[in-house]
């Protein structure tokens, strides 16, 4: 087991954002947690990268308790975030994006083939290579936000509804990206997300978060034809 | 003509000397947005540190040595003990805090020292020379070249190196920045010790030029250096420096040589309320 989750709750101030969330990700796969806005899904995995401290819970990484360590720490270990809108860096060019993205990682020889390869998945970051990221465009800033957590070779990769302001053809896109992470590099990926159409076409396993609890789970390819998820979620 | 040369390179060393103070300030304000009054009293310890090193060991470079390490604890222990506990808070609770800090050091150094102007007798080993019948003295020589030397390093760090580019990462999305692997308390730490060593080599530097050193040094540095990061832009390193040095050459011009009847302190405010109509970002300000 990558990461186990039990029983996790988060609380802003004295308001509970999120009562007590047990899931877990299996190394090698792409489990997506779905749900309306305001369920806990950014919560979730803000916690889970050390950005919001849980009132309660077990965060478990490779077996080892990692709820009160702290983010960089984390970040270290194998666990990277691709932030909800981007957050890459306003005033840092691309390419220093990318460098903090491997922050203290010295391999210069990995570093080279990893940036060669994300250049080649993501060709507008080497044409804009020495652009500040404020003047990306928003699926570009998605794009840099992928690449710099990919640089670093993570071990769990979570995504924070990489599809919000994206155009339908940029969201295909960059989903088509995150599978092809999946199957074709065996990168585990947890991704958390509004549109759940979409996430349950790429995920093998899918969580639905209902106002700060787990309400259904289950393999992504049979929640799809579940009625009441196509009714809540769907819309079908 | 000659006068008014003389009084430019006056001005400017003034102003160099407004831009090491004021740096230390631009620095923690761009990566914590608060503002660090107590740092004009980690100037004034720089000075007092330097003179009692000086004093006893005659020798100018351990009295820099040894001040810069001390101003550089001194500003990571209030750092840790008062900004870090109070960031939870409204910005004004650390500012609180920190003109707490800055009245408690500087009666501190009169408690220590006394409340007298003490002398800096030291001669900087800087060459004096004349261009065009005009004297550039040794002090002048060593206000540049030691300004022109720190203002070179600190460029070279926060655009060079992996240290500096976490500071700009840090100052701009700390949450961000950690998940990255970046340790930012640690960041904090070193922004805070470099700000406070050069606070300390500024402190020697006016001790050395005015040849004085007291316990109040620090009190016009401390509102003035706010209205300088105002005037460069909140957050911007090259803004506040930019605006230093013009202020410097400013009072000098305006006060020394045109004449102009107005307290030389509020020129400062003068340009930060200026400023604050016309160009609310500063010289180089971005947007935020």
């Amino acid at each position: 087991m990558l990461l186990d989750v039990q029983d996790l709750h988060i609380a802003y101030r004295d308001i509970e954002a999120v009562h007590g969330a047990s899931f877990s990700v299996e190394e090698g796969e792409l489990v997506s947690i779905i749900g309306a806005n305001g369920a806990g899904k950014s919560s979730i995995l803000n916690s889970l990268m050390g950005l919001v401290p849980p009132r309660s819970g077990i965060i478990r990484f490779r077996g080892e308790d990692i709820s009160r360590i702290p983010s960089h720490v984390r970040a270290r270990m194998g666990i990277r975030i691709v932030p909800e809108r981007a957050r890459v860096f306003p005033r840092l060019t691309v390419r220093e994006n990318l460098r903090i993205g491997l922050y203290g990682i010295h391999e210069p020889a990995k570093e080279k083939e990893r940036l060669a390869w994300l250049y080649e998945l993501f060709p507008i970051l080497e044409e804009r290579g020495s652009q500040d990221a404020v003047t990306l465009s928003g699926g570009e800033q998605q794009q840099l936000a992928i690449a710099r957590a990919l640089v670093s070779d993570p071990k769990l990769l979570l995504v924070d509804e990489v599809s919000m302001g994206l155009m339908p053809k940029l969201v295909d896109q960059v989903f088509e990206v995150l599978q092809h992470l999946n199957r074709e590099r065996g990168l585990t990926i947890l991704l958390v997300e509004q549109n759940a159409l979409a996430s349950l076409e790429i995920s093998s396993r899918c969580y639905v978060l209902e106002t700060g609890r787990i309400q259904f789970e289950g393999a992504s390819g049979v929640m799809r034809d579940d009625p009441r998820i196509r009714e809540a979620y769907l819309g079908l | 003509m000659q006068l008014f040369l003389e009084q430019m390179l006056n001005g400017l060393a003034i102003g160099a000397i407004y831009a090491l103070i004021t740096l230390g300030l631009a620095l923690v304000y761009g990566i914590l947005r608060i503002l660090h009054v107590a740092h004009a009293a980690i100037y004034t310890v720089g000075a007092y540190a330097g003179l009692a090193i000086f004093s006893s060991t005659h020798s100018l470079a351990l009295a820099v040595i040894g001040s810069m390490l001390f101003c550089a604890f001194l500003g990571v222990l209030i750092e840790r003990f008062v900004y870090y506990p109070l960031l939870k808070f409204p910005p004004y609770v650390p500012l609180i805090g920190s003109i707490a800090c800055l009245l408690a050091i500087e009666e501190l150094c009169r408690m220590v020292a006394g409340p007298y102007i003490l002398s800096f007798p030291a001669e900087l080993p800087f060459p004096s020379f004349t261009i065009g019948g005009i004297v550039i003295s040794s002090t002048l020589s060593a206000v540049y070249g030691i300004s022109a030397g720190v203002l070179l390093l600190l460029w070279i760090i926060t655009t060079k190196t992996e240290l500096g580019l976490a500071m700009r990462a840090t100052s701009q999305d700390m949450a961000i920045a950690s998940s990255m692997g970046i340790n930012s308390h640690w960041i904090i730490s070193v922004t805070f010790m470099i700000g406070s060593a050069v606070a300390a080599i500024a402190g020697i530097l006016v001790g050395i030029y005015y040849n004085q050193v007291y316990p109040t040094m620090g009190a016009v540095p401390a509102y003035k250096t706010l209205a300088l990061i105002v005037v460069g832009g909140l957050g911007s390193v090259p803004g506040a420096v930019l605006a230093a040095v013009l202020l410097g050459v400013a009072e000098t011009l305006l006060i020394g040589y045109a004449g102009i009847p107005l307290p030389r302190d509020a020129l400062a405010f003068i340009a930060m309320i200026a400023v604050l109509l016309w160009r609310p970002q500063g010289l180089l300000g971005g947007r935020r």
